[in-house]
């Protein structure tokens, strides 16, 4: 898909997943043993064959540039195109942007207008999902349609708040659409996922800044839609799609992929997901260790009891120790006999011998980065 | 062109047929064969070079060299990526004239003179690519220049009994080494070659071109470059390494390599002390799932893999998938290989891309005092349901 670009905002939902974004931003998040979220995202769009990817962020996006480098792992740093990273003073503005539109119109002669591309696709990281976005074109030009936003089934559940919903009547058409609205459960939810045409996007961007409107589900896509001066299409996705917008959705979502189907769906044939390589070593499990219904990178030396966890890469647990229902990122040391259940170990977290965490599926013990107990 | 003046090139010979693999290297070159989860054994040399400072290696391959140079592609993964140095496959010269092969090892760095001289080296570090070992390169050349060797070769003790399958250096007590017998009868010591080499290059350069003018010689380094130097009153030194150390171009070796990375105190740590990793190409591939019904004990199991048989005292690559009611027992299973339901598998080596269907049962216990049979499937095969490959059986 040559004639596309994409545009990746990281940023989205760092204000509702606490203490995880202190210092990184939610693109950046640990998920599924050796991944951040927006490999998920890079990675659809560069198997889609998208080769001019603009990544918007505004803080803490240190951990995010360090990982995503010159983008070489999605194969993005060849020649012209590649990788940028968008953010608010390379762009000339002198404050941060207040939504995706102020982005947009920021970036917009500077960046957006520069590639040969007539499309854009609008990611964000908040989803994790591995889908054929070559797919989701197909079915815009065919819909005729000035944007098509991609949704999911079974989301929506009358308290979860969500960014945009949409209703379809028996045409496949939108017959309702809401935002900032906990829709109940007839509503597909927005994936943060929209395609249109580029010259549109830069047209609508600035002309909605220039009467200060900055948010994009509300203030463009609703608006105009409501007001008929723009067709908007929706293309159901019908493989999994996890939505992190809260620490408890991370948290639930982390330890999903121990699902073989939700793990089969997001590792499927074709839709390689890619992200930094790092040399480690084959994980070693020892002669008394226990290890069952986890996921496990490379880097662990595993010698004591694990049940439906996730191992990031280096984690050492040491003999006696027992994790139950943790998500334990990179470099983490587990003390012998050490107790953890439903926690969430922040990178480089150090749990003495015999310590005791138990948290629950609705509220994780949570430890900081580099924290020592 | 004019290229930056270098210290010390690497020259690896990765050339070996390797037939004493047997299957295992029947498309692949020995250096390219997969070792210990996610490397090759090529990786292990490679690494040490990058890990000593060495930014200049030449890779000279022969036989069934695809692989390998896919494997090696532009030495990104070792950070050999280089515009100047770094890593280059050299394959034999097809020359105008005539395309000639390799005709030893000697000949193999004969026909790259003009790729060393490039680089106007004061040293040049021969190497294997079919030894597991880490070692510091840059303490043996800094050995070989305070002793003003024209020639520096590594050395280990091996025990005197199995002296005579060695290449032995006899030493003064300086280290310098007045004799070198290739598998001696009779040894007079223990100092087995490790066939690591550090040499002056303009030494090398003089006899390599005298080598070649001499149509006995077979052009082998430890037959004919190393003597010749030695006979003319040059300068040898050994260089002692105390490390770990295998040659693998058995199967009995490459399967016991294989293990000796196992325990909590392996005898070979991948992980050493942490300043020198093992760099290795590394495929986008998830973290390994580890099922409920999985047993692991003492094993290493790469990325990319699905477990949810039994794994013991084994090696499983990376990609992977071990079905239900699998026994993995003092077994390699190479990358890439389904092992499906209820299938046995003791003391084995398993080929990459292998599928064992269910039921089948691939070599067999091993009883303390007997000669341990390694049974090894070779790349690519399909081990039909309930088919028995015997114990020591190489298909």
């Amino acid at each position: 898909m040559k004639n596309v670009m994409g545009l990746v905002f990281a940023n989205i939902y760092d204000s509702s997943l606490g203490q995880l974004t202190n210092k990184r931003t939610q693109a950046s998040l640990p998920y599924g043993g050796r991944y951040r979220q927006i490999d998920f995202t890079l990675s659809n769009m560069a198997n889609a064959g998208i080769r001019h990817i603009g990544i918007v962020t505004q803080y803490n996006f240190q951990s995010l540039m360090n990982h995503i480098g010159s983008g070489e792992e999605w194969d993005l740093e060849i020649g012209e195109g590649g990788l940028e990273f968008i953010t608010p003073y390379s762009m000339g503005a002198t404050n941060t942007f207040r939504g995706k539109l102020e982005a947009i119109a920021a970036a917009s002669d500077s960046y957006i207008a520069r590639g040969k591309e007539e499309y854009v696709i609008l990611a964000d990281a908040a989803v994790v999902c591995a889908i054929d976005l070559e797919k989701v074109m197909d079915a815009h030009i065919a819909s005729g349609k000035d944007v098509t936003v991609v949704v999911k089934e079974g989301i929506a559940n009358g308290s979860k708040q969500l960014d945009l919903a949409v209703r379809m009547d028996e045409n496949g058409e939108i017959s309702e659409m809401a935002v900032d609205y906990a829709a109940p459960e007839d509503y597909l939810a927005s994936m943060g996922m929209f395609i249109m045409r580029k010259d549109l996007l830069r047209k609508s961007a600035e002309e909605c800044v220039s009467h200060n409107r900055y948010r994009f589900e509300r203030e463009f896509i609703l608006r105009d839609w409501d007001e008929g001066v723009l067709s908007v299409g929706a293309y159901c996705f019908d493989e999994v799609a996890l939505f992190n917008e809260s620490t408890e959705e991370y948290f639930r979502n982390n330890l999903a992929i121990i699902d073989r189907n939700i793990r089969h769906s997001l590792y499927r044939e074709g839709l390689t997901i890619y992200t930094k390589v790092r040399d480690q070593v084959p994980v070693y499990y020892g002669e008394n260790s226990e290890i069952d219904d986890c996921i496990v990178a490379d880097g662990c030396i595993l010698l004591g009891s694990a049940f439906n966890s996730v191992f990031f890469r280096g984690v050492k647990l040491s003999t006696g120790a027992s994790v139950k229902n943790c998500v334990v990122m990179a470099n983490c040391e587990i003390g012998i006999g050490a107790q953890l259940e439903y926690c969430i170990l922040d990178k480089d977290v150090k749990i003495n011998a015999g310590v005791k965490l138990i948290g629950t599926m609705e509220h994780p013990v949570i430890l900081n980065r580099g924290d020592v107990v | 062109m004019n290229f930056q003046k270098k210290r010390c090139v690497a020259m690896l010979l990765a050339g070996g047929q390797g037939t004493r693999l047997y299957v295992l290297t029947e498309n692949t070159a020995k250096p390219a064969v997969p070792f210990g989860g996610k490397y090759r054994i090529i990786d292990f040399p490679l690494s040490n070079c990058v890990n000593s400072g060495i930014d200049t290696v030449g890779i000279l391959t022969q036989y069934q060299p695809l692989e390998l140079n896919e494997y090696i592609g532009n030495g990104q993964p070792w950070g050999l990526n280089r515009s100047h140095g770094g890593v280059q496959v050299l394959p034999p010269y097809a020359r105008s004239k005539k395309s000639e092969w390799y005709k030893g090892t000697a000949n193999a760095i004969y026909q790259n003179i003009k790729f060393i001289e490039r680089y106007d080296p004061d040293n040049v570090l021969i190497l294997s690519g079919d030894h597991i070992y880490r070692m510091d390169y840059a303490k043996m050349i800094k050995y070989h220049e305070e002793h003003d060797a024209d020639i520096t070769i590594a050395v280990r003790k091996v025990p005197m009994e199995e002296a005579s399958r060695f290449g032995i250096m006899n030493t003064n007590p300086d280290g310098s080494i007045y004799e070198f017998e290739e598998k001696p009868k009779q040894p007079k010591s223990n100092n087995a070659s490790m066939g690591i080499y550090v040499f002056k290059w303009s030494i090398l350069k003089q006899f390599l071109i005298a080598d070649e003018e001499d149509p006995k010689s077979e052009n082998d380094f430890g037959k004919n470059i190393i003597p010749a130097i030695l006979n003319s009153g040059h300068k040898l030194f050994a260089y002692d390494f105390e490390g770990y150390w295998k040659d693998v171009g058995t199967i009995s070796s490459l399967w016991e390599a294989n293990m000796e990375l196992l325990g909590t105190d392996p005898e070979f740590n991948l992980y050493g002390d942490g300043s020198a990793p093992i760099f290795a190409r590394n495929y986008a591939l998830p973290a390994s799932y580890i099922d409920v019904h999985s047993k692991n004990v003492n094993c290493l199991i790469a990325e990319g893999c699905e477990v949810y048989g039994s794994v013991k005292h084994s090696i499983v690559s990376t990609g992977c998938k071990v079905s239900k009611d699998v026994v993995l027992e003092d077994a390699v299973i190479m990358p890439n290989t389904v092992i499906e339901e209820g299938v046995i598998i003791r003391n084995a080596i398993i080929g990459e891309g292998c599928t064992v269907r269910s039921g089948a049962v691939i070599g067999g216990s091993f009883r303390e005092g007997d000669k341990r049979q390694i049974a090894v499937v070779g790349k690519d095969h399909v081990i039909e349901k309930n088919q028995v490959v015997k114990p020591g059986e190489i298909i």
